[in-house]
C-alpha cells in the first residue's frame, strides 16, 4: 500500500507540474480532423493542406512576426471523440481551430470552442442548424444544405427523372439534405416513392437494395457519405440493377471508386462543389501544383481545400487586425472580409458565419474512374 | 483496513487535501481529465454493487447510464425542468428500467447473464440511434441540454464540475460503505460467495440480486444526468458496449468489491492514458496487453477487497 | 414472392458467414467453457492476412482464378489457426485453474490487443481487396437472378461445416474433442491429452473464422480493423441461439440468425435489424435457455 501511495503522489505532482506550459513564440492554430475512422482519408489531406500553407507562411516571414504552428487532434469521425479532442485543443493556447468534416461531429464541439472564445471555421459541415445558434465565433467555408438541396433537386429535374427514391443515413447532414431536397422536389410536383434511412458503418446493404428495387424508381438519391455510397453501388451491380444513383456532396471522394469497383462506379453522378483539379482560380491552380511537388500527388478532396481556405481567412484576419483577440478577428471576418480570394473562390461571410456565394452550381459524373465536371 | 487508512495515515489525508486543491493550479484540460475520472469512478462504484458485491456478470452498464442521461436530456429540452431536479429523476428512470429488464434474466448462469447484458446494451443503443418514439434525436443525439444550477451558481466550468462530481463521489462512497455493512451488503456477499448455501440459509437470492441491479442502475442513471449536463450534447455513441467494457475493467482491475480499488481503477484506466497521450497510437495495445497480464499475475485486481469486518455490539 | 426469395438468399449468405464464425466460438466454449472474445478479431486477422498475401504474391495471376483462391484460403486458414494456438498459450492456458471471470477479462484484453495490433501494423484506413479476382455473373434460380458470389460463399461455408461435422463425429481426434467438452478430467483419466485437444480446437476454430474473414473481404471488398466487432457479436448470438457447445447448433443458429435479420430488415424495418437479432437472443435465453439444440444454461435448484 505504501508504494501505491507514493505512486499516487508522484502522479498527482506530475499533473500539477504539467499545468505550467512554457511560453512560446508561436501562433498556434488548431486542426480538428478525422485522422482515424471511416473518413480518415479526408482528415489526412486536411492536415497536409494546412501544413503546407503554414510552411509557406513561415518561410516568408511568418504571421505578424511569429511562426505558425498547426496542432492536430483526431476527432475520429464521432461526436464524443471530437468533444474530447476539442477539450484538448481548447486548452492548448490556440487562436482558432479549423474543422471539421461531418456536421454532427462539428456540432458536438461548437459550445466548447465558443465558451473559450476560440474561432472555429468548419470546412465540411453543411447542416443548416450549425449557424442558426447565434455563435459569434463560428464560421464555415462550405455551403449549406438548403443550397445543396436546391441544386440537387434542380439537377434531378433537369435530368428528367420523375419517380425518385431518397435514401439517407440518419446523420444530421444526410437527413437534413434529404429533407431539403425532398421539399424542393415535392413543391415541383415530383413523386417521391421511397424515403428512408440505412445504417452507416455496415457492410451488407443487399436487403435495402432489394426493397428499393421493388419500388421501381427512376433514380435513387443517396445523401450519405462515400463509404456507404461505394458499397451501395457495388452491391446494386451485383443484383444486376441498372437504375442510376445520384449522390450528395459527401459522396465526393476518390475512395468511392475503390470501394465500388471500377465498373460499378461508372456513370455515378453526384452534386458537389468542384474538385480541386477543376477549380478555375489562379490561387487554386498554384496551390494544386505546390501540393503536388510537396506530396507527390494532387489533392483529392475539395474539403481539404476548404480547410485550407479556412486557414487562409483566419491568418489573413490576424494579419489585418494585427491581433490575436477572438473578438477582433470575428469582427473582421464578419464585417470587413469581402470577396477574399480563396482557393475555392471568393469568400465573404454573413452575420451568421455562413459563406455567401454560389459554389454548388454543378454536378459530376464518374467516367472511367475519373470525376468529370458537367455544367 | 479502510478505517485504519483514514485515521492513522496522514500521508493519505495530505494527498486527499492536495487533490481537492488541485483545480486551482491545474489547467482546464487536466481538471477535465479528473472530471472524467470522477464520472467513471461513479460508474464503477455503481457497477461494483452488481458485479463486485453480488458477483453478477454484467456488461451492459452503459445502458443504465444512457437511460439516466437521455431521460434527463429529454425532460430538460422538452419541458425545461432544471437539471438539478432531474438527477433523482434520471436515477429513478434508470432504476425502473433496471428492475424491468433484470427481472426475467436474473436466474441465468454467469456467462449467459453476461451475454444477455451485452445484447441489452446494444438494443438500447440501437433504439437511441433509431430515434425511438421520436424522442431521442437519432444518431445525432440531443443537444442544448442546460447546465445545473445550485443556489444560483451555474455549474459550467471544469472546476465547478470537479467539486460537484467529487462531492457526489464522497456521498456515494459513504452510502455504499454503509450498505456493505448492512443486511443487504451481507446478503450480497453471501450470494456472491456461494449462492446455493445462501439460498439454503433462507436468503431470497432473486430478490437481493434484483435489488442490486436496481441500485446499481439507479446510481448509474444519476451519473448519466451529471454527464448530460456536462457535455450539453449526448449521442448514442457514448453509450456503447465499449463503455460497458471500460467500466467493467475499472471494477475488475481495481479490485472487485473494494471501493478504494474501484476509485483507483478509474484513475488508472482513464487518467493514465491521458498522461501517455504522446504514445496515443499504441495506448490501447498496451491497455489490452496489460489486461491480459493483470489477469495472469494478479487476478484479484490491484486493491483486493478485504474480508468484511463487522462490529459486534456489546451486549451488557 | 421474388422479394422474399431474394431476401432469403441474402439472409442465407450472411448467415453462413455468421455460422462459420459461430463454429469457432462454440467449439472453444464447449471445451474450455470460455467465451473467446478475441474470436472476432481472429476473423479480422484472416481478412487482413488474405489481403496481404494477395497483394504481395498475386496468387490468382499465377495459379488462375479459382485455384488461386483455394490456395489463398488454405494459407490464410493455416496462418490464423497458428495464431489461435499462440493466443491460447499466451492468454488462456495460464488461467485454466482460475475463475471464469479472469479468463473473460483476459479474452477481452486479447481482443483489444489484437485489434490494435492490426491497426498499428496496417494503419487505420480501409483496405480494398483487388476487384477483379472474383467472378461476377448471376445465376438464374427459378427465374430469379442470384449473384454467383452469394452461392459460392454459401456453399463454401456449408462445405466447411459439413467437413467439420464429419471430423468431429467420425474421427478419433473428434471423439477426443467431444470427450474433453463433456468432462476434461474424465477425459484426462481416459488417457486423452487434453492440452493437445485444446490446441487442436484453437487451431480449427480460428481457422474457420479466418476463412470467414477472407470471404467477407473478397465478397464485400473492403476491410478495416474494427470489422470483427459486429460480426463477432452476431456470431456469438448465433452460437447461443443454436445452443452453445453444440456444433450443428452453431450452424443452424448462424443461418437462422442471418435469415431472421434479412427478413426482419426487409419486412419490419432496416434500422432495427441488429436490435432484432439481440431481441431474439434475449427471448431465447429467457424462454428456451437450452438454445435450439443445446445444453442447459440456467441454474435453478
Amino acid at each position: 500500500m505504501k508504494i501505491k501511495k507514493i505512486v499516487m503522489s508522484i502522479t498527482l505532482t506530475f499533473f500539477l507540474v504539467s499545468g505550467a506550459w512554457a511560453a512560446t513564440d508561436f501562433i498556434k492554430i488548431g486542426l480538428m480532423a478525422p485522422m482515424t475512422g471511416s473518413w480518415a482519408s479526408e482528415g489526412i489531406e486536411m492536415k497536409q493542406v494546412l501544413e503546407l500553407l503554414a510552411q509557406k507562411i513561415n518561410t516568408s516571414g511568418g504571421l505578424i512576426g511569429k511562426n505558425v504552428e498547426i496542432i492536430v487532434e483526431d476527432d475520429g469521425g464521432d461526436p464524443r471523440t471530437a468533444a474530447l479532442a476539442a477539450q484538448r485543443l481548447a486548452t492548448s493556447g490556440i487562436v482558432g481551430v479549423i474543422g471539421t468534416y461531418g456536421s454532427s461531429i462539428t456540432e458536438a464541439t461548437q459550445t466548447i470552442y465558443d465558451e473559450e472564445g476560440i474561432i472555429q471555421i468548419a470546412n465540411g459541415s453543411t447542416a443548416v442548424r450549425l449557424t442558426e445558434k447565434g455563435l459569434k465565433h463560428f464560421f464555415r467555408t462550405c455551403p449549406r444544405d438548403d443550397e445543396q438541396g436546391r441544386v440537387a433537386a434542380q439537377t434531378i429535374q433537369k435530368l428528367g427523372f420523375k419517380n425518385i427514391a431518397i435514401l439517407h443515413d440518419n446523420t444530421t447532414y444526410a437527413k437534413g439534405l434529404a429533407d431539403e431536397t425532398k421539399g424542393h422536389l415535392q413543391s415541383n410536383q415530383i413523386k417521391i416513392c421511397f424515403f428512408d434511412t440505412l445504417t452507416p458503418g455496415e457492410r451488407d446493404y443487399s436487403t435495402i437494395l432489394t426493397m428499393l428495387k421493388a419500388k421501381k424508381p427512376d433514380v435513387v438519391f443517396f445523401t450519405g457519405y462515400y463509404p456507404e455510397a461505394g458499397l451501395l453501388l457495388r452491391q446494386k451491380r451485383e443484383l444486376n440493377w441498372k437504375t442510376p444513383f445520384i449522390g450528395g456532396d459527401a459522396t465526393n471522394h476518390p475512395d468511392l471508386i475503390k470501394i465500388a469497383g471500377r465498373d460499378a462506379a461508372e456513370g455515378f453522378r453526384f452534386v458537389s462543389a468542384p474538385l480541386p483539379k477543376d477549380l478555375p482560380f489562379r490561387q487554386a491552380r498554384t496551390f494544386v501544383e505546390d501540393y503536388q511537388s510537396a506530396y507527390g500527388k494532387k489533392p483529392n478532396s475539395i474539403y481539404a481545400l476548404l480547410a485550407g481556405d479556412g486557414f487562409r481567412v483566419l491568418t489573413h484576419a490576424i494579419q489585418k487586425t494585427k491581433s490575436l483577440k477572438p473578438k477582433m478577428i470575428s469582427d473582421y471576418l464578419h464585417h470587413r472580409l469581402k470577396s477574399f480570394r480563396g482557393l475555392t473562390g471568393r469568400i465573404t461571410f454573413n452575420d451568421k458565419g455562413d459563406r455567401v456565394g454560389d459554389i454548388y452550381s454543378n454536378y459530376m459524373v464518374v467516367v472511367k474512374t475519373a470525376f468529370v465536371l458537367q455544367q | 483496513m479502510k478505517r485504519f487508512i483514514f485515521t492513522n495515515n496522514y500521508i493519505l489525508w495530505l494527498i486527499i487535501i492536495l487533490f481537492f486543491c488541485s483545480p486551482m493550479v491545474l489547467n482546464r484540460y487536466w481538471v477535465d481529465v479528473l472530471n472524467n475520472v470522477g464520472l467513471y469512478a461513479l460508474l464503477g462504484l455503481s457497477l461494483n454493487i452488481i458485479l463486485g458485491d453480488a458477483g453478477l456478470f454484467h456488461m451492459g452498464h452503459a445502458a443504465f447510464y444512457a437511460i439516466g442521461a437521455y431521460s434527463s436530456a429529454i425532460l430538460n429540452t422538452q419541458y425545461h425542468i432544471p437539471m438539478i431536479f432531474l438527477i433523482p429523476v434520471g436515477g429513478i428512470m434508470a432504476a425502473l428500467f433496471g428492475a424491468v429488464v433484470a427481472r426475467p434474466i436474473i436466474h441465468l448462469r454467469g456467462d449467459y447473464l453476461l451475454v444477455v447484458t451485452i445484447g441489452l446494451v446494444e438494443i438500447v443503443r440501437i433504439a437511441l440511434i433509431n430515434d425511438v418514439f421520436g424522442l431521442t434525436g437519432g444518431a445525432n443525439g440531443i443537444f442544448g441540454i442546460d447546465r445545473m444550477v445550485i443556489a444560483g451558481l451555474k455549474i459550467r466550468k471544469p472546476h465547478h464540475f470537479f467539486y460537484f462530481i467529487f462531492m457526489f463521489i464522497i456521498f456515494s462512497v459513504f452510502i455504499f460503505s454503509r450498505l456493505k455493512q448492512s443486511k443487504f451488503g451481507r446478503a450480497l456477499n453471501y450470494i456472491r460467495e456461494d449462492e446455493t448455501a445462501a439460498q439454503g440459509s433462507g436468503i431470497h437470492t432473486a430478490h437481493y440480486k434484483l435489488l442490486a441491479f436496481v441500485l446499481g442502475a439507479g446510481w448509474a442513471g444519476m451519473t448519466g444526468v451529471i454527464y448530460a449536463s456536462k457535455m450539453t450534447i449526448i449521442s448514442p455513441e457514448s453509450f456503447s458496449f465499449w463503455e460497458s467494457v471500460i467500466v467493467f475493467m475499472i471494477v475488475i482491475l481495481g479490485g472487485s468489491g473494494s471501493i478504494a480499488g474501484v476509485i483507483l481503477g478509474a484513475f488508472l484506466i482513464i487518467g493514465l492514458p491521458e498522461v501517455f497521450r504522446g504514445f496515443s497510437e499504441s495506448r490501447m495495445l498496451i491497455f489490452g496487453g496489460a489486461m491480459m497480464m493483470l489477469m495472469i499475475f494478479r487476478p484479484q485486481g490491484i486493491i483486493e477487497s478485504m474480508p468484511q469486518m463487522y462490529k459486534i455490539r456489546n451486549k451488557p | 414472392m421474388e422479394q422474399f426469395f431474394l431476401q432469403l438468399t441474402n439472409g442465407l449468405t450472411v448467415g453462413s458467414i455468421y455460422a462459420l464464425i459461430a463454429l469457432g466460438y462454440t467449439m472453444i466454449y464447449g471445451v474450455l467453457k470460455l467465451i473467446n472474445f478475441a474470436h472476432g478479431d481472429l476473423f479480422t486477422t484472416g481478412a487482413y492476412l488474405g489481403f496481404t498475401v494477395l497483394a504481395s504474391i498475386a496468387l490468382t495471376d499465377r495459379l488462375g482464378q479459382y485455384s488461386g483462391i483455394i490456395v489463398l484460403a488454405i494459407m490464410v486458414m493455416v496462418m490464423v489457426g497458428i495464431i489461435g494456438i499462440v493466443l491460447e498459450r499466451a492468454a488462456y492456458k495460464p488461467l485454466r485453474q482460475s475463475s471464469r471471470l479472469s479468463a473473460v477479462v483476459s479474452a477481452l484484453g486479447a481482443s483489444i490487443f489484437i485489434q490494435n495490433a492490426i491497426m498499428l501494423i496496417y494503419g487505420a484506413t480501409f483496405y480494398f481487396y483487388p476487384q477483379d479476382i472474383l467472378p461476377r455473373f448471376t445465376i438464374n434460380f427459378f427465374g430469379i437472378a442470384v449473384p454467383i458470389m452469394r452461392c459460392i460463399v454459401f456453399m463454401t461455408s456449408i462445405a466447411l461445416m459439413i467437413f467439420l461435422y464429419v471430423f468431429i463425429q467420425r474421427t478419433t481426434i473428434g471423439a477426443a474433442i467431444r470427450a474433453a467438452a463433456i468432462d476434461q478430467d474424465a477425459a484426462r483419466l481416459m488417457g486423452i491429452n487434453v492440452d493437445r485437444v485444446i490446441s487442436i480446437v484453437f487451431f480449427i476454430g480460428p481457422a474457420l473464422g479466418g476463412a470467414a474473414g477472407l470471404m467477407v473481404g473478397m465478397y464485400y471488398g473492403h476491410i478495416n480493423f474494427t470489422m470483427g466487432w459486429v460480426y463477432g457479436l452476431k456470431a456469438f448470438t448465433a452460437a447461443i441461439l443454436g445452443g452453445i457447445g453444440n456444433i450443428p447448433g452453431a450452424m443452424l443458429g448462424g443461418l437462422l440468425l442471418g435469415v431472421i435479420e434479412s427478413l426482419g430488415a426487409a419486412y419490419i424495418s432496416f434500422a432495427w435489424k441488429d436490435a432484432l437479432a439481440f431481441c431474439v437472443l434475449i427471448l431465447i435465453l429467457i424462454f428456451r435457455p437450452t438454445g435450439l439444440l443445446g445444453e442447459r444454461v440456467a441454474d435453478k435448484i
